[in-house]
């Protein structure tokens, strides 16, 4: 037993030995980023944190101040569309996080702003605006949309990080808390050495890739997005992948159509603000894909419904429609990013920044003009 | 219970403390008792779950019961039909559904183990080879003894029985530190190498069964990278299993018989087996191989075809154990493919033997392009039948074939043996001229590098443990 005991201690010590020796290396390469204020969560690249996924979810606590925020949730496209930086720029009055994940479907979305009020109290939320991105390729059942081999069917990115480190476990009825959300720095603390020991693995990837193809990875950089120019085999391809991609013939689900119209009710009843963009894809793309149309009365729908709220808007940019404005079927160009962002940051400046917050009653909002606030239908 | 779930490590580790606070044999063997018990009950939601099982535990200690009061072929014969009928009901054979099944779900994790320990006992106890009798708690904590309880290895009885209790491995600090070592490894095994095999073939695989073809070239490419893959995850997710049910074997004072030798070094399909899976391999040589071929040479008593009875017995040893890991169809054809593997192995040997004679037969193997040919060939031929475990349904399987054609089959078998003969070819020749510098080879020895060797497998296991989504499970549980 005294042999069992002894080599046991010896292994923990020198394990201990290896965590602190990574733990501090961790803080010299990558030092622990300020507590407060905006983030650029789509940067999670250049981070210990790697993935934006897993940024958002190790990261969040950032948005747990007294600060007017606006955080922009959905996929990929509101990620390349509105770049962080150029909305903040032009925008005075509150700290703007960009926490879109690739992929992401609707649930998804009510995941990243269930994270968001895990770490905030009450008061906090009443200053958060949430620009929700959409388009018809979000509206797909969690089911068929995550349903690779290598995760448990249904479950999203968000899922996953949050079992990844043990911070939730799963059980039958979905993720259930271990580690309490006021202890989440604590926690990642704690895994920092494991985070070097992946983000070393990573870029070891990268560089093999390198070695290997010239290249760090298969995404297309900034610069050769720009000049890209899809022909018409890739446009009928994509047309095919989203068919299979979406599991349905024609229309979007229903079921999250209701998740998001639950999202959006569940943000207005807490006394947080809503800016839904409909968010635009190539001409080619939305004339010739056969889910638009159910797409556009769903999202008719939500707009008839909430567009007389106070705290609710909407954006549509159904004019920036150019293909050649696209890397593909619905990333925008950087250039075309730029002008999506200043709408944004336009919009914003009308719907959040020309008003003031009134902490105590949440349902009831001050509008310094309301000519200026627009609430209603789409174009607006 | 998983292996990697923090469950199985406080579970083990109050097993190791509890084994060790008394010396009394008594005690350690309620300790054992007490962990198979629980580690069984780990699996359960249900108490009923567990039911079908203590029936089959029950009718097992019957028969060998019956077998201490008469030691007679008829009771022997009465008893493997009675296990065995019951052993396929409850693990609901495809082909025999007209069996019907319980109305409830139940544990058959490691009842093809339990299946086993129990025939061997009543071959052994009707022979003579097995005089000590044994008390249910024994036979408790031999059929289900956790180490050895999800997928082996095969003890004998009369070795578990040496050591049952009795600490027969004597620790010290070289003894346990090799165990943690080799607990290490075999997570190192578990969770980093065959859980990346297992992530890439679980990418790859798809593209073989979707209906958009791929052109064949490329279809030959993709198979052989798959069923490549395929058996790198079961090898290092088996035998890294067994590195870790050893290593705690060793802190609990058991010596497990080893499962793996070098499988990948075998020059013929039949050596591949005495060093592949070896206590189930020794196990059907012991209990069907030579029982068969002593009933096959008494019923056709001729010395010139005793080599061709050989292939018949080899055929059909195989050929059940390739049907005992799975219950649908695809399995028989793995069963058929292992009968096939063995067969023409052994064919090749009496050929050779015949028209080269033992001397320049035993040259020819010993030539350098001989041994990598051959190393090739058995490995390309283990790596395609595996297929019939990764495309159990028959539909699937014969879609798959159908796809490949022969020219696609022989492509793959021809670019896997290349591919394997040249890679272990190379291998070998980098081995054999690299020498470990003296300095290194010293401070390898030392206390603080070889725990901070065993401490950064840890740390690298958890790394890679949280950066893969899924927690890897233990692929032998289901057959």
């Amino acid at each position: 037993m005294k042999y069992i005991l002894r080599q046991s201690a010896l292994t923990l010590l020198s394990f201990a030995f290896l965590y602190v020796l990574l733990a501090g290396a961790s803080f010299v390469v990558f030092p622990d980023p300020s507590s407060a204020g905006p983030r650029d969560f789509q940067a999670a690249e250049q981070t210990l944190y790697m993935t934006v996924p897993k940024y958002v979810f190790l990261g969040r606590s950032v948005l747990a101040n007294p600060d007017r925020k606006i955080i922009l949730v959905g996929a990929s496209n509101t990620g390349v569309g509105f770049r962080q930086k150029l909305v903040q720029s032009n925008l005075g009055c509150a700290k703007v996080s960009n926490l879109a994940m690739g992929g992401a479907n609707i649930s998804e979305v009510r995941q990243v702003v269930n994270l968001v009020h895990e770490v905030q109290s009450d008061q906090e939320r009443r200053l958060n605006t949430f620009v929700i991105g959409v388009w018809f390729g979000m509206f797909i059942d969690s089911d068929v949309k995550y349903a690779e081999g290598d995760r448990h069917r249904g479950e999203t990115d968000v899922d996953i990080e949050r079992y990844r480190y043990g911070f939730y476990r799963r059980t039958p009825d979905g993720p259930v808390a271990v580690l309490p959300a006021k202890w989440l720095d604590a926690g990642v603390m704690t895994i920092r050495p494991f985070l070097l020991l992946e983000k070393v693995a990573r870029e070891a990837r990268a560089g093999v890739n390198l070695v290997l193809t010239g290249r760090t990875s298969a995404q297309r950089t900034d610069d050769e997005r720009e000049s890209v120019v899809m022909s018409d085999a890739e446009k009928q391809k994509a047309l095919e992948s989203w068919k299979e991609t979406m599991g349905r013939t024609s229309d979007i689900s229903p079921t999250q159509v209701e998740v998001l119209k639950q999202t959006i009710q569940a943000l207005l009843d807490s006394g947080e603000k809503v800016v839904l963009v409909d968010l635009p894809i190539p001409a080619w793309h939305r004339e010739a894909s056969p889910y638009q149309p159910s797409y556009r009365r769903a999202l008719t729908d939500l707009l008839r419904e909430f567009g007389d709220q106070p705290n609710f808007s909407s954006l549509n940019m159904d004019d920036l429609d150019n293909d050649l404005d696209y890397s593909d079927e619905v990333h925008a160009k950087r250039h075309l990013a730029d002008v999506w962002s200043t709408r944004l940051a336009r919009k914003l400046d009308s719907f959040v920044c020309l008003e003031k917050p009134d902490k105590s009653s949440p349902k009831v909002t001050t509008l310094r003009s309301s000519a200026q606030v627009t609430t209603a239908a789409p174009g607006n | 219970m998983s292996l990697t779930s923090p469950l199985f490590f406080a579970f083990l580790a109050a097993v190791v403390v509890a084994f060790h606070v008394s010396e009394s044999v008594a005690y350690r063997r309620f300790v054992l008792g007490a962990a198979n018990t629980i580690f069984i009950a780990s699996y359960l939601t249900d108490v009923t779950q567990v039911l079908p099982l203590i029936a089959f535990l029950a009718l097992g200690y019957v028969c060998v019961s019956a077998l201490y009061l008469r030691q007679s072929s008829l009771v022997l014969a009465s008893g493997v039909v009675a296990i065995l009928c019951c052993y396929v009901f409850l693990k609901r054979f495809s082909f025999f559904e007209g069996l019907g099944q319980l109305p409830f779900p139940y544990l058959t994790i490691g009842l093809s183990y339990i299946l086993f320990r129990i025939l061997h006992i009543m071959v052994d106890v009707q022979s003579g080879d097995l005089a000590e009798r044994i008390g249910p708690l024994a036979f408790f904590r031999f059929t289900c003894n956790f180490l050895c309880f999800v997928s082996g290895p095969i003890q004998r009885y009369q070795d578990f029985s040496a050591m049952d209790g009795k600490a027969a491995v004597r620790l010290d600090s070289s003894v346990v530190y090799a165990a943690f070592s080799r607990i290490a490894t075999g997570y190192v095994k578990f969770v980093i190498i065959a859980a990346t095999a297992d992530y890439a073939f679980t990418f790859l695989s798809p593209h073989l069964l979707q209906p958009a073809g791929l052109p064949l070239l490329k279809l030959c490419a993709v198979y052989a990278a798959v069923a490549s893959l395929y058996t790198i995850y079961l090898y290092f997710n088996f035998s890294g299993y067994m590195d870790i049910v050893i290593g705690i074997g060793t802190l609990l004072g058991q010596t497990l018989p080893e499962n793996f030798d070098k499988p990948f070094s075998a020059r013929s399909f039949l050596e591949f087996w005495q060093r592949w899976h070896m206590t189930l391999s020794q196990w059907f040589k012991l209990y069907l191989f030579n029982p068969l071929l002593m009933f096959l040479m008494t019923w056709v008593p001729s010395p010139a075809l005793t080599s061709y009875l050989g292939v018949l017995a080899f055929f059909i040893t195989f050929g059940v154990m390739g049907v005992w890991h799975g219950t649908t169809a695809v399995f028989v054809i793995y069963g058929l493919l292992m009968g096939a593997g063995a067969s023409i192995n052994k064919l090749w040997q009496v050929a050779c033997t015949e028209r080269l004679g033992k001397k320049r037969y035993r040259a020819l193997t010993g030539s350098t392009a001989y041994i990598y040919f051959a190393r090739g060939l058995t490995v390309a031929y283990f790596v395609l039948a595996l297929t019939c475990l990764w495309v159990p349904e028959l539909p699937q399987f014969t879609y798959l074939l159908a796809r490949l054609g022969v020219a696609g089959v022989v492509g793959t078998f021809v670019l896997v043996a290349a591919a394997f003969g040249m890679a272990a070819l190379s291998l070998d020749l980098v081995q054999a001229r690299i020498r470990i510098p003296l300095t290194l080879s010293l401070t390898q020895g030392g206390e603080i590098t070889k725990n901070l060797h065993l401490a950064g497998k840890m740390m690298a296991i958890i790394a890679v443990a949280t950066l893969l989504h899924k927690a890897p499970d233990f692929v032998y549980k289901a057959f």
